[in-house]
């Protein structure tokens, strides 16, 4: 079998990707987590905002979707891209069951006007999210190694240690349940740059894609971090961009 | 009370979100890894509510936990008004 043209490519995102995983703000509410556990207003909290993430992903593969095209790629990559979806779609259920299970509100239309469940465009969350809406103009295999080799793998990371630092069985299960999804995601992502990442100039830029897609991941996790533990620490310096033209 | 028969049912998450809707919130994915749809019997109103029964697809998903009878399609009986 032929060397896939993207193989050297997917694995030096993963390795870098994994290199950042190891540390990231999520490692303090980890830290707070195991010492003392996690009180259900501040699990409140921590599911809120990650369920106001996980339904803008409705907002982001909306306009991901736009971009694809009848034979644009095989059957295979949209497959993977709807099941992702749908897997994306389990979450955010799980993420509200949660809320109104640990009673942040009784029902899903409170959980939306409530402070830890409302989005806001002024946050890192909404950066981030448009930072990930705004890739809905590159090429399919550039998005998907941006978020799945990128912010995904971070997430698997931070996600497995704090599941193992959660003492309440449900809300254990809440996140040890996403990680064969989480899994696929990776593979899938993995998968798609092996393949469809070959030239020079789409590897640069799914290089770009992916750093900026983990750094405004960065972001958002920081800005979670500090909601939890109802701190206020600097956020991380802005990116200096040398204009060269 | 009504449970889902997970031979028949396409895990199309229409009764979640018509059970969301109504703010009955009855209708949960379930924490294990397969993530199916399952239903809360201590918060579903049954018979009182058969919205889920309404917007269901797949015949036979939907059934009556004692009895084991199919309410998708839903029976004449849904259609009436409850008191």
């Amino acid at each position: 079998m032929a060397e896939l043209p993207g193989k050297a490519l997917a694995q030096e995102l993963i390795a870098e990707s994994r290199a950042e995983a190891r540390t990231t703000p999520v490692e303090d509410i980890i830290v707070a987590t195991r010492a003392r556990g996690l009180d259900r207003d501040a699990a409140n909290r921590l599911i809120g905002r990650l369920w106001t993430l996980e339904r803008m992903f409705y907002y982001i593969y909306g306009g991901w979707g736009q971009g694809l095209e009848m034979n644009d790629f095989p059957p295979s990559v949209k497959y993977l891209f709807s099941k992702q979806i749908v897997d994306e779609s389990t979450h955010e259920m799980l993420y509200m069951d949660a809320l109104i299970r640990q009673e942040l509100a009784p029902t899903q239309k409170q959980v939306f006007r409530h402070p830890y469940g409302m989005f806001s465009v002024d946050s890192a969350l909404a950066y981030y999210v448009f930072s990930l809406r705004n890739l809905a103009t590159y090429a399919h295999p550039i998005r998907i190694a941006a978020l799945n080799l990128g912010p995904k793998i971070v997430e698997f990371a931070w996600m497995e240690a704090l599941t193992d630092a959660i003492g309440d069985a449900a809300l254990k299960e809440t996140f040890a349940g996403q990680k064969v999804e989480n899994q696929s995601h990776i593979n899938m992502g993995r998968r798609i740059v092996e393949e469809f990442v070959a030239k020079p100039v789409d590897q640069e830029m799914a290089r770009w894609a992916c750093r900026v897609a983990r750094r405004d991941y960065r972001r958002f996790l920081h800005e979670l971090g500090d909601f939890v533990l109802q701190r206020e620490t600097p956020p991380p310096p802005p990116e200096r961009v040398r204009v060269t033209d | 009370m009504l449970k889902v028969d997970h031979e028949r049912c396409t895990e199309c998450r229409m009764c979640y979100i018509v059970c969301r809707e109504l703010d009955i919130n009855a209708v949960y994915v379930a924490l294990d890894p397969l993530h199916r749809i399952e239903i809360d019997v201590n918060a579903c109103t049954y018979p009182g509510c058969t919205a889920c029964l309404m917007y269901c697809p797949a015949e036979g998903s939907i059934v009556e936990a004692a009895t084991g009878r199919s309410v998708v399609p839903p029976p004449p009986e849904a259609w009436a008004e409850q008191p």
